[in-house]
């Protein structure tokens, strides 16, 4: 169990500087959608259930899709085109 | 600010700080091994007093209520925000098509993704209700059931695409939910005032430890957040989808018609 929580912070640290280290907006969603996944594993392992559960369905689930969303929404191109104008 | 006027700054502000922060991890209990008289305490009487085995829900729902009351009505205000902040022609008929990203193609959804989406979406869904019923027995609750069943619902989306989404997400059904969900909460406090006890107070029989049915006013409750929730998030992603939708008539601000 030891050995189990010590690698899951290991691996918490790591996702936490990948998601810090990534510059661009696309893969720092994913960054942080990973850093979520392995933090509710790390909740998980200190016997914090309901605190992962809250994690994964937020941190991995909900908050990368708006994200991604507002992402694409903004990339969008809505110039509108002269031949609709009428 | 120049990168030498930033690391002269970093550097300072560690010098303050870095004492600091040593001596209070020094004095920190050791890993594991913190104190928790309010959390001992609770795993000590909630059974015996509150028949209910999940002791974050009989603290959410019936010890701290009206903390989560105050929580549930952030949540409703905030997702009311987004929609008044997002409201708009935009993507709400679902003849809108979808917007492109100037030079790339928009690709068919693949027949994968749509099975995917298919068998996932009813089993998510299931397991939400799940999660939301058994809150007061097994961990999870309100909160996470309804979390889960809106990406439950999303997976509607990603299978079928805009159209069909929200053609079985109606929008003002959801709107309802959330609302209701929130109302369910609020009225369920004043269960205790017309018994002549406090607001929110348990008033209900507990019922059978470990069962659906124990927890007396913690049952409405924990519905009340679990619609809440559930409504108030399938309403800001409809919100946040309808920004990637593209109407036919859609003008930039202060056009002439």
């Amino acid at each position: 169990m030891t050995l189990l929580i010590a690698m899951l912070l290991l691996l918490t640290a790591l996702a936490g500087t990948g998601v810090v280290l990534s510059r661009t907006p696309r893969r720092q969603v994913m960054a942080m959608g990973i850093n979520g996944l392995i933090l509710s594993l790390l909740f998980m392992a200190l016997q914090a259930p309901d605190v992962a559960l809250s994690e994964l369905a937020v941190g991995t689930a909900a908050l990368p899709l708006l994200f991604v969303v507002v992402l694409a929404s903004m990339r969008m191109d809505r110039t509108p085109r002269q031949d609709e104008d009428a | 600010m120049t990168r030498t006027a930033r690391l002269l700054l970093f550097a300072l502000s560690c010098l303050v700080l870095a004492p600091a922060t040593l001596a209070l991890a020094w004095h920190m209990p050791a890993f594991g091994a913190h104190p928790l008289p309010y959390g001992e305490a609770i795993n000590a009487v909630a059974t015996a007093e509150r028949h209910v085995t999940n002791m974050v829900s009989a603290v959410n729902f019936d010890y701290r209520g009206i903390d989560t009351l105050g929580e549930e009505s952030m949540l409703l205000c905030a997702v009311t925000g987004v929609s008044v902040l997002l409201r708009g022609a935009r993507g709400e008929s679902t003849r809108a098509r979808p917007g492109r990203v100037h030079g790339q193609p928009l690709r068919p959804r693949s027949t994968a993704m749509t099975l995917i989406g298919r068998v996932a979406a009813p089993v998510v869904l299931l397991f939400g209700v799940y999660v939301a019923l058994h809150a007061m027995s097994t961990p999870g609750g309100g909160f996470q059931g309804g979390v889960i069943i809106a990406s439950g619902l999303l997976l509607a989306f990603l299978g079928d695409g805009y159209r069909t989404w929200r053609r079985i997400v109606p929008s003002h059904l959801m709107d309802a939910i959330e609302g209701g969900g929130a109302l369910l909460f609020a009225l369920s406090g004043l269960l205790g005032l017309l018994t002549g006890a406090a607001f929110l107070a348990n008033v209900l029989p507990f019922g059978e430890p470990g069962s659906v049915t124990s927890g007396g006013l913690m049952i409405p409750i924990n519905l009340g957040v679990a619609g809440a929730v559930a409504g108030g998030f399938a309403v800001l992603f409809g919100e946040f989808l309808e920004e990637t939708r593209v109407e036919l008539s859609d003008r930039p601000a202060g056009g002439d018609t």
